[in-house]
């Protein structure tokens, strides 16, 4: 049995062959457009992000030396220094250890001693870039396709009846 | 179409050429040595690699009282980069105004053309007040609504830099400094504590600089450089006691004609050190002065760097000793016929009297030295020095803080020891310690025999954490049984008439009082003496020993007349500071567990 090579009966008309080259060129440009600009909003986030760290930095060294700096004011005015000066001033006398009475204060305890006043440390330096920045498309794709919920009621604190 | 082929085709091959050039010229350029250079060079403008010193940790006193932290300070300097031509005037003369610094030298420093060898920074002064920079601020407000005609240059201060950092401080000035110690702080980078807490904890104090890399460009920023802060310490040390131990110091030199003194308040039960006064002192802020206030070779501490020789307060160390040795028994009775001979020396009582028959209570309440002498005897050189050393008297206490000290003790069979030592060491002469010595010692007849290593800090706060020092016993050099004994015996001592001056109203205290004459060259010539008092209470159940040592009072040159009314003012102070119940209160058997004290 023998082939037989039949040409075509029509052929594209130039002017659809055209558009469809430029609709294929638009829909790539399109897609690296989309691709770039998605890019760029990324990076400019990212770059926003990093200048806040920078902000951030500054503040926090800012308010480490406010609060030292307050803590050290707060142990200048109430130094013993301070307090005999303020009991001069104020007319005040030391007590006559002769004139002391003790008495029985039910719950009041001597060695009530005032805590140390400071603020917690941070355990750990603390990343605060979203991971929205730092991973990739590919990246978040996957993590979406792996979140997704078969059952969304289950993770849903209604009280179901 | 065959030689247009051939043509693209020949385009296609050196366009392919080309690239390929292109190519091995990048791969080419990248491996070059001076291409390594480069990218090395290029780190720097990539970021800055800054070595980060911590936060100095702050010193706290028992009850959580700051007495060493941190203040800012602003360091002033020029950014001749940043300075306009046009205003250099204008930052000289802010500079001069605020600061108080030359005008022309300041002028000259603006119009340094920074590059080829010149600074690009110039700093003007490194610890400059909030006050001083709060002016600038204004003037940089003042100047950015100052209105100016078309042809007026508006005045700026571009070039003008402050920055904040931190500076040491200590809010309660001189109190306590000679515990505390002082930290350089003028030195930025090398600085380091000197003396005290401040140099036993310099390593904990100042944590551990870091190299951080800061990246100029923000992508590369992710993290918060976190530098943990220098250790926090938490003292034993309380200071209202210190500050009323120091009061007290003072007057005391002032009525006594002292040329100095010590006063050591002390818990026996576990080593922590309450109040140790001393003078001089130094204010820790203005530090520079220290060559001028301890002019060689004056100790920072003489608490636990100055030995002396105690005289009579020895003698609580030498009838224990007798008594744990079961060389005498309170019920032994020494016949005193005002002299006893040793090694072919003399020893005679204070008062140069003969006392007839005695006990061992009448020997320590007439502080009789013929007694004590007889006393060692008894005990033997071999046995006492023994319990010399059990009771550390041959080295350190071990106390955290730097710069202590001890007399080497003078031992049998040593070519300077003569069998005079032992009669003269039993009544605190030939020998020397320093007062943290001797309340340590003393602290094993408080304490059930048992004895503490002094110390001063009593928890370390890292990262929020807070660490305890557990106390470190450094000894049970007599039996618990003695140490009662002792304590009971210097209790009833202390009653007597003689000792009026050290009687505390309402309390029972233990002490005794010592006279140390001060040898020189020729002997003990000198007509000054060491004036001190050992006392702890309350007796039945000691919470606390004081210590004073007064040097060379000219007023009188005995204890119980210098030394003994100190020990006392301070113990009334004390016992409401601390609050201990008076003995009506303390000893009745409802006694309450919870109480406070309030003025009438």
């Amino acid at each position: 049995m023998s082939t037989i090579n039949t040409p075509p009966a029509y052929k594209q008309a130039p002017w659809r062959r055209q558009l469809q080259i430029i609709g294929a060129f638009m829909l790539v440009l399109v897609i690296v457009a989309t691709i770039a600009g998605l890019y760029l909003s990324i990076s400019g986030r990212a770059a926003a992000a990093g200048r806040r760290i920078q902000q951030l930095e500054m503040r926090a060294k800012t308010l480490n030396l406010e609060i030292n700096d307050l803590r050290t004011h707060l142990a200048l005015i109430s130094s013993s220094i301070s307090l005999n000066d303020r009991i001069d001033s104020l007319n005040m006398q030391t007590l006559d250890p002769h004139s002391a009475i003790y008495l029985e204060v039910p719950g009041y305890s001597p060695d009530l001693r005032k805590e140390i006043d400071r603020a917690p440390e941070p355990e750990a330096p603390k990343a605060i870039l979203l991971p929205e920045y730092t991973r990739s498309l590919w990246d978040w794709l996957r993590e979406k396709i792996w979140t997704i919920n078969p059952n969304p009621l289950q993770n849903t604190n209604e009280v179901l009846p | 179409m065959k030689t247009h082929k051939g043509r693209i085709l020949f385009i296609c091959i050196i366009a392919t050429v080309f690239a390929v050039a292109i190519c091995v010229q990048f791969i080419r350029i990248q491996n070059m040595d001076v291409a390594q250079q480069i990218l090395e060079d290029s780190k720097a403008y990539q970021g800055v690699t800054r070595l980060v010193y911590p936060n100095r940790g702050n010193i706290y006193d028992a009850k959580g009282r700051l007495l060493a932290g941190n203040e800012t300070t602003y360091e002033v300097g020029l950014d001749l980069n940043a300075i306009l031509k046009s205003q250099r005037t204008t930052v000289a003369k802010a500079v001069s105004d605020v600061l108080g610094m030359d005008y022309d030298q300041v002028l000259a420093y603006t119009e340094i053309t920074p590059g080829n060898g010149n600074p690009f920074y110039i700093q003007l002064d490194g610890f400059v007040s909030p006050e001083k920079i709060m002016q600038f601020e204004a003037l940089v407000k003042e100047y950015k609504e100052m209105k100016v005609g078309r042809n007026e240059i508006r005045p700026r201060l571009n070039g003008l830099m402050w920055t904040p950092h931190n500076k040491r401080s200590y809010p309660e000035g001189t109190t306590g400094s000679n515990v505390l110690g002082f930290y350089k702080y003028l030195d930025r980078t090398q600085g380091m504590g000197y003396f005290g807490v401040e140099e036993t904890y310099n390593n904990l104090l100042a944590g551990t600089p870091q190299m951080v890399y800061t990246a100029f460009d923000p992508q590369k920023l992710s993290m918060l450089d976190e530098i943990p802060p220098g250790a926090d310490l938490e003292l034993t040390f309380n200071r209202e006691i210190q500050a009323m131990a120091e009061q007290e110091l003072d007057d005391a030199i002032e009525w006594s004609g002292a040329k100095g003194g010590s006063i050591l308040i002390y818990n026996p039960k576990n080593g922590e050190i309450i109040a140790m006064a001393n003078t001089p002192r130094l204010d820790p802020n203005e530090y520079w002065n220290y060559a001028e206030l301890f002019p060689n070779p004056e100790p920072f501490n003489p608490t636990i760097s100055k030995t002396y020789e105690p005289g009579s307060v020895f003698k609580a160390i030498t009838v224990a000793i007798a008594l744990d040795s079961g060389a005498v028994d309170l019920d032994t009775v020494y016949s005193d016929d005002g002299s006893y001979e040793i090694g072919g020396v003399t020893i005679r009582n204070w008062d140069f009297g003969a006392y007839g028959d005695v006990d061992m209570t009448d020997c320590m309440r007439w502080s009789l030295n013929t007694c004590l002498a007889w006393m060692a005897e008894e005990i033997g050189p071999d046995n006492f020095y023994a319990y010399l050393k059990a009771f550390g008297f041959d080295r350190n206490t071990g106390i955290d803080l730097g710069g202590e000290t001890h007399w080497p003790l003078k031992l049998p069979g040593a070519s300077n020891w003569y069998p005079i030592d032992l009669a003269t060491n039993a009544f605190g002469q030939g020998i020397s310690v320093t007062p943290i010595q001797m309340a340590m010692t003393v602290g094993a007849i408080a304490n059930e025999g048992k004895m503490y290593v002094p110390h001063i800090v009593k928890a370390v706060i890292i990262d929020g954490k807070r660490y305890e020092v557990e106390p470190v016993l450094a000894g049970t050099p007599i039996s618990a049984e003695t140490a009662s004994k002792v304590t009971d015996m210097l209790t009833e001592t202390l009653m007597d008439e003689s000792y009026e001056k050290a009687n505390i109203h309402g309390y029972t205290f233990a002490g005794k009082t010592g006279t140390g004459q001060i040898p020189t060259e020729y002997g003990y010539t000198n007509p000054l003496t060491n004036a001190s008092f050992v006392g702890w209470g309350p007796s039945e159940d000691p919470q606390v020993l004081v210590y004073v040592w007064m040097q060379e009072p000219t007023l009188d040159i005995w204890g119980s007349q210098i030394a003994a009314p100190v020990f006392s003012r301070i113990v009334e102070k004390l016992v409401v500071l601390m609050d201990i119940p008076p003995d009506n209160i303390r000893l009745s058997n409802q006694a309450p567990d919870q109480v406070m004290n309030i003025g009438e």
